[in-house]
């Protein structure tokens, strides 16, 4: 995680609008190299390895705003670039190893960790799931970079601690897990996908859909890509690999908070059926 | 006799997971999952068979006739020949 926090150090100036030869326009990012040009409305910002993050905005730019990105799409694409492999996940610690949780925004994946801490499991990321291969029989996950966000709903039913407002525009507070957060790497066990349903329940994911969930896993699988000269056959590789050395499950649940607590007691059912017993 | 059949090795890359194979498309990076039957002929494509050897290697392990099996194996090879997987 030391690399990652020296390649996320952040600078203030001008960005530019064009990598190598290409122009990027406003909504969009281009990688390039060891290099991301990620360009928003009033909002730039440059990633090259080695020298950090420049970031360029209009006044009025809300810090809300330039975090989301630099926490996501450009922690992602750095870590990409650095040759790890990031997940889309929210993930808890359990017994010498990590359980991670992938869905797209809004999926729950912040709440049901954060109600997992209640349970005393601690987190161990929101959000971006930084996975380091280079240990061929162990996909190592590097521990959390950024604060726990919920809304007034999910600390009500997380019981994680409220701490200040994002900002005045988005309802959305901080908040400490009631498990606290774990701080060192630990092998990834478990990614298990939340989906909404009728009913709460998990249902198994084996052989080639473990790979296609790898790749529908939204802006990360793509941005391994870029990093990787779009070399499809290194990415196949990475997913196969997890797909062999991670178990996989679907954990499908209404969109109901009164069928929270059942989901949440199912997700506890899965971390201990794959947790390493002492 | 039938023509030897080979695996154009540079058009696809391949993985086990689960006891399924997995066949990527380099092209399009599309992948398929093989089924038994099509993960049986896959695995007898080497290039020292044609489509006749591999119809009997298959009707011998698994104790059909030939004539039983050989409609589904030419689907298969079919499909691979279509992906560009093979030739021969």
């Amino acid at each position: 995680m030391a690399l990652m926090r020296h390649e996320m150090r952040i600078s203030y100036g001008p960005v530019g609008d064009t990598i190598g030869e290409v122009k990027v326009e406003p909504g969009t990012w281009h990688m390039k190299g060891d290099e991301l040009l990620l360009r928003a409305s009033g909002l730039a910002m440059r990633y090259r390895k080695g020298h950090g993050v420049t970031i360029e905005h209009d006044p009025g730019v809300r810090s809300s705003e330039e975090q989301l990105y630099l926490n996501g799409t450009v922690y992602a694409a750095a870590a990409c670039i650095n040759g790890f492999y990031p997940l889309h996940a929210s993930a808890v610690a359990w017994n010498g190893g990590v359980h991670a949780f992938t869905g797209p925004a809004g999926a729950g994946k912040s709440t049901l960790v954060a109600a997992l801490g209640s349970a005393g499991l601690p987190m161990f990321c929101d959000d971006t799931l930084i996975l380091d291969l280079s240990d061929p029989a162990v996909p190592l996950a590097l521990p959390g970079h950024k604060r726990l966000k919920l809304t007034d709903e999910a600390l009500a039913l997380t019981g994680a601690e409220a701490q200040e407002q994002v900002d005045d525009e988005i309802e959305k507070f901080y908040a400490l897990p009631a498990g606290g957060d774990w701080q060192a790497p630990l092998p990834l066990r478990q990614l298990i996908f939340l989906e909404g349903g009728d009913r709460t329940e998990t249902l198994p994911i084996s052989g080639a859909e473990k790979i296609a969930r790898l790749s529908d896993d939204h802006y990360t699988a793509e941005l391994f890509l870029w990093a990787n000269d779009m070399n499809i056959a290194h990415r196949f590789a990475a997913q196969s690999r997890l797909a062999r050395q991670i178990a996989m499950v679907r954990l499908v649940r209404p969109w109901d908070t009164g069928q929270f607590t059942a989901s949440v007691t199912l997700a506890r059912e899965l971390i201990f059926a794959q947790a390493i017993q002492p | 006799m039938t023509a030897l059949l080979s695996k154009l090795i540079d058009r696809f890359v391949e993985t086990a997971i689960d006891d399924e194979t997995v066949v990527m498309d380099m092209d399009s990076a599309e992948f398929f999952s093989l089924n038994q039957t099509a993960g049986a002929v896959w695995r007898l494509i080497d290039g020292t068979r044609g489509r006749d050897a591999i119809v009997a290697k298959l009707a011998a392990d698994y104790g059909v006739k030939a004539a039983t099996i050989a409609a589904e194996v030419d689907e298969v090879l079919g499909k691979f020949r279509e992906a560009g997987f093979i030739g021969g």
